[in-house]
């Protein structure tokens, strides 16, 4: 056995455990490869499948249930903190949210499987005043699956990652530069992203103030809010005189709105 | 989507109704259907 591998049979509970929570609390580490590599050395016999199983769920559990009392402590608020790092701010906490309201408890399961959202549904199932046991249930299906899922991959192609795992192996310490390298670049190219389009953003919002000062000298701006009913029945307070707006009645609404008029959309 | 549509002018509030209500301004109460 090489000592890559010897080193990942010794620690597999523990690396798994430690990905899947850092994972969980929002930091770009994916551990789905961790899994896959994990369940390629159950099938060696090297690693037990219900203690990486266990693992996974466990670290799972522990991240999900903060985040699920958080969001039931401070509601949408800490949604919003959460989708502060995703590439769109405002559509990210409707999205979540309508994905929520149109599947319920099942989106926990789902969500699992969604990058990003995985991270955000334990607290949008508090905000929403998801019952904890409830919560419980379905998170914990939703977490075995998915690393069960990752697990049984990587015992069915255990050659694969063999041979994987002896490439990387026979680079020496030049494997980890390689996977710190693409992990560095991965997480740069996501900052990257997020720093152009908040850049466009801000260019093109329009200031409270300035918004203010088009009621006071007597324009009128259509003013949509655009949140979901959710969060709508939430805090029902909006802007005076703003309209509710869903993305699927958009053609029905806008015919009558002049195509020269000012429109300001809001979220949270 | 909207200036898909053709409408020029479309600007999303910066800070949205969190920094309306921040400000001191004016606010309405959706009626909520029962």
């Amino acid at each position: 056995m090489s000592k890559l591998v010897a080193w990942v049979a010794q620690y597999g509970v523990v690396i798994v455990f430690a990905n899947v929570f850092v994972e969980q609390v929002g930091i770009p580490v994916p551990a789905l490869p961790t899994l896959i590599v994990a369940g390629s050395l159950v099938r060696a016999g090297s690693l037990s499948f219900l203690a990486l199983l266990g693992a996974a769920v466990a670290a799972s559990l522990i991240v999900d249930t903060a985040w699920y009392f958080l969001g039931r402590r401070y509601g949408h608020r800490i949604l919003r903190t959460l989708c502060k790092v995703s590439l769109s701010p405002d559509s990210c906490v409707r999205q979540t949210e309508s994905i929520f309201e149109k599947w319920g408890m099942a989106s926990v399961v789902a969500a699992r499987f969604i990058t990003g959202f995985s991270t955000v549904a334990p607290p949008l199932a508090g905000a929403m005043g998801a019952r904890l046991p409830v919560f419980l249930f379905y998170d914990s299906l939703g977490t075995t699956l998915w690393a069960g899922t990752g697990l049984i991959l990587g015992f069915v192609f255990h050659r694969t990652i063999a041979d994987v795992l002896g490439f990387l192996e026979g680079l020496g310490t030049g494997a980890v530069y390689l996977l710190g390298a693409a992990l560095a670049l991965f997480v740069l190219f996501k900052w990257w992203q997020r720093r152009r389009f908040y850049k466009t953003l801000r260019m093109a919002r329009i200031g409270v103030e300035e918004l203010r000062a088009l009621f006071e000298k007597g324009e009128k701006p259509v003013v949509f809010d655009v949140r979901g009913p959710g969060e709508r029945q939430h805090d029902p307070r909006r802007i005076p005189g703003a309209m509710t707006m869903e993305m699927t009645e958009l053609d029905a609404r806008l015919p009558g709105i002049a195509p020269e008029v000012e429109i300001v959309l809001y979220c949270t | 989507m909207l200036i898909e549509r053709g409408y020029k002018k479309v600007r999303p509030l910066a800070g949205g109704l969190e920094a309306w209500i921040d400000a001191g301004y004016d606010v309405e109460v959706f009626e909520i259907a029962s």
